[in-house]
């Protein structure tokens, strides 16, 4: 299958009009976008009073996003590089968790994260600089946080087992119906929750689980 | 300095509209302009006129007619009127040769009458009228007679059908001349057509419910009760005709130095009003044609094509092709019209506009704007970039993280 390639046509595309503060460039290898993002107070309406804020930032992207995740730092020194302000050891920012958003939206192109999760983000910095706390939900600590993501995503309950047979049912290219059915029922899948089970994995399509499933695996190791 | 009916501008929209309208032809030269078509118009009408059979009439077309007429770059500059003289003929009565001559004959006496230094001058399919006494403006008067049953049948044949059918779009289609075709000085029912009333009309469509309301509102404003149908069409701006204004206006700004390959004033109007959507200000109807304005230029074997919406075979862009310099001007320029209105819709607030429009659009011009309409700024020149919001745990913050969580976050960072 051919794997679709970033542009650098489609994030000039994507900051062209509303994020007049950056700037793509790309040296063959990557492509960055530096400047200033504006968290807009409305993705339609123009606002009076300007943005609600404004951070420098350094965007680095590969051309195979949305398949890899871009790096985000912020550049003005304004958020401290600690775990509590969402910011990784590497110094770059936790937006989102990946696959989650990967899964949720419908929409995975550049432009649709800079309105969704980026914004969102900064706009979370931006809040928690005025109040001193976080407007959205948090997740906890590292892999509970990624089991509680996909148990989301999946529409099931937070159990590591249950989280980990969906994924790896999910990583086949086709289900398979002679396994039993994740339900817990004992019937073998095809006589049980087929329909269901079908239908997530139209939503979440076998790389994708494959992803899941590896990075679980990677806080199983000692 | 006393300032009459200008109130403090508290949106952007507030200091765009006046900017715009700073950029409108005065009232007085409307007038002027108008009363000297119009004069020309009872000239070719006259009794002792050899068109007079042919009942002569003279009208405006292009951006005096679609609204969209911004004053020239400086006072050495004119505005052009193209108008339309069309004789009720047909093409048996001419050659194109014969229709062209015979209108020019008529607009020659008529200069001559009026005492005017320079005649008319002859161009491909226009005669060119002079004004030496500081009007600042000349006309082309585009000789022309009605056709449009051969239009709708042209229309019918690439299968246009609705074009084909309808009479506001295409009943009004003329037959042209041009002196650069073989056939120029023979009898032929080939003639070049050409229809602006019908694109006057579709682009009067793209915006009929705010003309309606724009209308309702002068109507309201009349001390004199006045109906909606008794105003003229001139008397109002719709937001699809502002932004064409202030794009046009950007135009003319960049391409200042080198103006010979700029983005033409027909491709611009007719992707705007192909990306406007009955926008209620002219902030949002700026920004869904600067988002959207590219998507209607289509690819037609690879040729980029712009279609006369009353006539797609028509290309508005068919200098492109062999002028490439014009298609990189106009996304050049759309780059720069995005960038430099962002910066100031998107990044900034209402009464700090950025340097780079300010300049973008002319400092002294937008000076003069924002004097009047925010009066208390007493420093005009304002940082592009506004660092944060001043005002702690504001409204607008949390009604922003509100309509998030009614959608669904996207985002829920964790904690490592």
């Amino acid at each position: 299958m051919p794997v679709a390639r970033l542009t650098l046509d489609e994030v000039k595309a994507a900051i062209a009009f509303d994020q007049p503060g950056l700037v793509a460039t790309t040296d063959g290898a990557s492509i960055t976008v530096t400047g200033t993002f504006h968290v807009a107070e409305s993705l339609d309406a123009i606002s009076p009073e300007g943005p609600l804020a404004a951070f420098d930032l350094r965007i680095e992207l590969s051309f195979k996003f949305p398949h890899d995740e871009p790096k985000v730092f912020e550049t003005g020194g304004r958020i401290p590089r600690t775990p509590e302000r969402h910011i990784n050891g590497g110094g770059d920012c936790c937006v989102t968790v990946w696959e989650d958003w990967l899964a949720r939206t419908n929409d995975a192109t550049f432009a649709a994260y800079l309105t969704g999760p980026l914004r969102e983000y900064f706009l979370g910095q931006h809040v928690f600089e005025l109040t001193g706390e976080w407007p959205f939900d948090e997740r906890p600590h590292g892999e509970n946080g990624l089991y509680e993501a996909y148990a989301e995503v999946l529409g099931i309950r937070n159990r590591k087992k249950e989280v980990l047979y969906h994924l790896r049912l999910l990583s086949k290219d086709w289900p398979r119906g002679h396994w039993p059915c994740p339900c817990g029922s004992g019937k073998k899948l095809r006589h049980c929750h087929r329909e269901e089970m079908m239908a997530l994995h139209g939503k979440l399509p076998p790389p994708l689980a494959r992803r899941m499933l590896r990075r679980l695996k990677s806080y199983q190791r000692p | 300095m006393t300032i009459h009916g200008k109130r403090t501008a508290k949106s952007h929209d507030d200091v765009l509209e006046d900017i715009a309208q700073s950029l409108d032809i005065p009232e007085s030269r409307f007038i002027e302009a108008q009363e000297r078509y119009n004069s020309l118009g009872e000239w070719l009408d006259r009794e002792d006129s050899s068109l007079s059979r042919f009942k002569p009439e003279i009208s405006p077309q292009g951006s005096f007619l679609l609204g969209t007429v911004i004053r020239p770059l400086t006072e050495a500059d004119e505005y052009d009127v193209d108008l339309v003289c069309l004789l009720q003929g047909t093409l048996a009565d001419f050659t194109q040769k014969t229709l062209k001559e015979s209108v020019g004959r008529e607009v020659k006496l008529y200069a001559k009458a009026r005492n005017m230094t320079t005649g008319p001058k002859e161009g491909r399919r226009c005669w060119t009228l002079h004004y030496a006494d500081g009007a600042q403006f000349h006309m082309d008067v585009l000789p022309a007679i009605p056709d449009a049953q051969r239009y709708r049948k042209v229309m019918a044949v690439y299968g246009h059908t609705d074009l084909a059918k309808s009479d506001v779009l295409s009943g009004q289609a003329i037959a042209i001349t041009d002196n650069t075709l073989p056939q120029y000085a023979q009898q032929t029912d080939d003639w070049p057509l050409s229809n602006p009333m019908g694109y006057a009309a579709w682009f009067k469509s793209r915006m009929a419910a705010q003309l309606m309301e724009r209308k309702k509102a002068f109507a309201a404003r009349q001390t004199i009760q006045a109906s909606v149908d008794d105003i003229p069409d001139y008397k109002v701006k719709t937001p699809l005709q502002r932004a064409i204004q202030l794009l046009k206006r950007h135009r003319d700004i960049m391409f200042a130095e080198e103006g010979r390959h700029k983005p033409i004033s027909i491709i611009i109007t007719t992707l705007a009003a192909h990306s406007y959507n009955e926008e209620q200000t002219i902030s949002t109807a700026l920004q869904s044609i600067l988002r959207g304005m590219d998507q209607y230029i289509e690819i037609r074997d690879g040729v980029a094509w712009i279609p006369n919406p009353v006539n797609p075979e028509e290309n508005f862009a068919d200098k492109w092709a062999e002028e490439p310099k014009k298609r990189k001007n106009f996304f050049a320029w759309l780059e720069q019209a995005r960038h430099d209105f962002a910066a100031y819709l998107r990044a900034s607030r209402f009464d700090a506009m950025p340097l780079v429009l300010k300049e973008a659009l002319g400092s002294r011009l937008v000076d003069r704007s924002l004097a009047s309409v925010l009066p208390a700024a007493a420093s005009p020149v304002a940082p592009a970039v506004v660092k944060a919001a001043s005002d702690p745990a504001d409204r607008r913050t949390d009604a922003a993280v509100r309509e998030i969580e009614r959608a669904g976050p996207q985002s829920k960072p964790w904690k490592k």
